[in-house]
């Protein structure tokens, strides 16, 4: 009979093969880790969110890193990823990359907090300094705004215009000069939805939106000179004129002489409906020319651009859509070496040549708007000289206000179009005072939410609650 | 004997411990405890947090998109509990049939889609559930005339994900009835079939009590899993609770909350309660399944 101690010594004599595996792995992974080379001290780090701006900076970035320092490490990163790295290091205050492009969206939800909590450099004082803030077009600034103080260097003006299947509108003899306003562009281009189906369905319709295109509501709101947020931070969901655009959103997409469809935009299905010619206009900023060149190029020469209809006759003829600002890390080191290559990045004639010729953006620099680059015609939208257009709307391009609340603010917003839409399908026999009083009721509803959720926030009280008299 | 001998059988075992334990306290337990504190704090952006007592749990419980939330997970839970595991046990017992063929063939069928992620499932669904162009509205236009503008994303959206839950881990849950069923008593059911029970009689006096303690376990596993549902509505629809917030679990608004919105402390609190709510379950479920075996 084996007694204990002989067991125990032929079980540490047969180690088994698992733990071995793991051990094995273990002394790996650590030997590889302190194996791998050091950050260089002089050397910093980029995220970018955009594939096209990673390649529109590579040759940039290679140029600085030859002739200046610090050396720049640029990557490319899911606008998800950069988030979520982008808050957790804001909120450990932990190191996090040197400079990070983000978009709007993303940039709000780090505004949140104290002014002198906020992970990016404040630039406000810099740019006055050098002149920037009167050089790039006082539009881009604001999204980058929070309590006066700015925390980004403006990418671009992303103004919006309309992109339409000129192919289709031209055969009919519509001239779109003729339209001015939103109730010309129903009346003018009317006759191309006279073409029905089997179950006498248009065929087509006259415009991709939905109550569910968030963007292009909001862009629709900052056009007719509504929005969600003032320039105090405040929410203004109810204002009248977001409940006037509301209104006609309805009748647009839900009323019996409906002329919008919902067009998917990013998808290949919404791609598809755009080929097929199933909406003759969708809402274009300059970087989605980039986007149709790219995922649609058989509609090359067959669609055009022509500036937003207006809200009323001598109205703004544009909005914008989307934005993205470079922004210095507050726990960067030689911050104004970061400065400099953040100009350099963003500001130069090249840059500027560089975004429009390769990524279709047009640059906030006033300055250089009259680079010829931009009267140069443009096959995929049938030889329109594009980059002048666009330049024509910029200085006209809305001012949008930042606020940590705006994803609250932004879903509510949505809910209302929804319901009001809802409304118009619900009783296709309603007048446009019923309409606007269930606009008014909605909106009054998310006003009242996004504030409920503004008043309980003890640190933005003291800002304006008590002086809106709340 | 001096105290410092009688330690000494001791500090093995701490020593031995010791690694757990630590980091037992820093990962697990520090993390509970800063997150009970935060549920008491308003948190608003980095640097910013005071304590506010239980006014995170007031305001919540006034909260309509939380009502929302809990409602939508509820709805989803019901729907995952009410559809899919009967029709996850109707296919383990047609499985289960002696002298079937291709059993094994089945048994994958039914089982692959679980393998499959569900951030792919979710992306498989838009495609199908998509206006104009997605499967469904293409087959129920071709059919029967369905609008082709049929909007299954806006209209439907709680249906849709509990369809799309069902196709996943209906074979999941089968895999689990099976497993019970192959352990019920022959002889119990050669007894009952002696003593003249009918296949209806059989299975209600039979076999269900013989796969109870299994199939406690599978309610609990699904209620659990669709409390904590996230992933599918949030690709589904693009991070947002999807139109008027129709599809919005409470996972997802947790996750609004603390990492869109900024409020951790508010994030906190829901995550507390949802995690009250997730241990009431399961003690419910135990507390039920003991009854069933005393």
């Amino acid at each position: 009979m084996r007694t204990n101690s002989d067991g125990d010594a032929a079980a540490i004599g047969r180690i088994p093969f698992g733990p071995i595996v793991i051990l094995v792995a273990a002394v790996a992974s650590t030997l590889l880790l302190a194996a791998r080379p050091a950050q260089d001290r002089h050397e910093v780090r980029m995220w970018t969110f955009a594939r096209l701006h990673h390649q529109i900076y590579q040759q940039q970035v290679a140029e600085w890193n030859v002739a200046q320092t610090p050396r720049i490490d640029l990557s490319l990163l899911s606008l998800l990823a950069i988030e979520q790295r982008m808050l957790s290091a804001f909120l450990a205050e932990t190191t996090v990359a040197e400079l990070i492009e983000v978009e709007r969206r993303n940039a709000a939800r780090a505004f949140a907090g104290p002014l002198e909590s906020v992970g990016f450099v404040d630039l406000t004082d810099r740019l006055k300094a050098e002149g920037l803030d009167q050089a790039i077009n006082p539009a881009s600034f604001s999204p980058w705004t929070t309590r006066g103080r700015i925390f980004g260097l403006p990418h671009d003006v992303h103004p919006v215009m309309l992109g339409y299947r000129a192919d289709i509108v031209e055969s009919a003899g519509i001239d779109v000069s003729k339209i001015e306003t939103w109730d010309d562009f129903a009346h003018v281009l009317g006759p191309l939805m006279a073409d029905r189906d089997a179950d006498g369905r248009p065929r087509r319709y006259l415009l991709n939106l939905w109550e569910t295109h968030f963007e292009v509501i909001e862009l629709l709101l900052l056009q007719a000179g509504g929005g969600l947020f003032d320039s105090d931070g405040r929410p203004t969901l109810d204002d009248p004129i977001n409940a006037d655009v509301l209104v006609q959103l309805a009748v647009w997409c839900a009323g019996p002489d409906r002329i919008a469809a919902d067009v998917p935009y990013f998808s290949a299905s919404g791609n598809k409906l755009l080929l097929d010619g199933y909406v003759i206009a969708s809402f274009v900023p300059d970087w989605m020319c980039n986007i149709w060149r790219n995922e649609i190029p058989q509609l090359a020469g067959k669609v055009k651009l022509m500036p937003l209809p207006a809200w009323k006759p001598g109205g703004r003829r544009t909005s914008v859509w989307g934005g993205t600002m470079l922004g210095i890390s507050r726990t960067a080191a030689n911050q104004e070496a970061l400065w400099e290559f953040a100009k350099y990045l963003y500001l130069s004639p090249i840059s500027a040549r560089e975004l429009y010729t390769k990524g279709d953006i047009v640059t906030p620099v006033r300055s250089l708007w009259s680079d010829p680059v931009f009267d140069q015609p443009d096959a995929y939208f049938s030889g329109q000289a594009k980059g002048r257009m666009y330049i024509e709307l910029a200085p006209h391009v809305p001012v949008r206000h930042s606020s940590p609340f705006g994803a609250i603010a932004a879903d509510r917003l949505q809910t209302a179009a929804i319901s009001v839409a809802a409304y118009a399908r619900r009783a296709p026999g309603a007048t446009r005072a019923e309409l606007l009083s269930e606009a008014r009721r909605a909106l009054a509803v998310a006003q009242a939410d996004v504030l409920a959720n503004v008043r309980r926030n003890s640190f933005v009280r003291a800002d304006f609650h008590e002086e809106a008299g709340q | 004997m001096t105290s410092s001998r009688a330690a000494a059988p001791h500090a093995g075992a701490w020593l031995l411990i010791g690694p757990f334990l630590g980091i037992f306290a820093l990962f697990t337990a520090y993390p509970l405890v800063r997150a009970v504190m935060l549920a008491f704090q308003q948190t608003f952006g980095p640097g910013a947090a005071h304590y506010v007592g239980w006014a995170n749990f007031d305001f919540l419980s006034r909260d309509p998109m939380f009502w929302k939330a809990a409602k939508n997970t509820g709805v989803f839970t019901l729907g995952s509990i009410l559809i899919q595991l009967p029709l996850s046990l109707a296919l383990a017992l047609l499985l289960n049939r002696p002298g079937l063929r291709g059993r094994a063939i089945y048994r994958t069928i039914f089982f692959t889609p679980a393998l499959v992620g569900v951030v792919f499932v979710g992306m498989i669904f838009m495609l199908l559930f998509e206006k104009r162009t997605g499967l469904v509205n293409q087959a129920l236009h071709a059919a029967i005339g369905v609008d082709l503008d049929f909007a299954w994303l806006e209209t439907y959206i709680m249906p849709a994900m509990i369809l799309a839950t069902l196709w996943q881990y209906v074979g999941f849950n089968m895999v689990y009835f099976l497993a019970a069923l192959q352990n019920v008593s022959r002889d119990l059911v050669e007894a009952a079939t002696i003593d003249g029970a009918g296949a209806v009689g059989r299975f209600f006096h039979v076999t269900l009590p013989s796969i109870r303690p299994i199939a406690s376990f599978v309610v609990l596993l699904s209620i659990v899993g669709s409390v904590q549902f996230f992933e599918l509505p949030y690709v589904l629809l693009n991070g947002t609770g999807g139109p008027e917030n129709r599809g919005l679990s409470i996972v997802m608004y947790l996750y609004q909350t603390g990492f869109q919105a900024g409020d951790l402390g508010y994030a906190s609190a829901i995550a507390w309660v949802l995690a009250i709510v997730l241990a009431a379950c399961t003690v419910a479920m135990r507390f039920l399944a003991r009854g069933e075996d005393a």
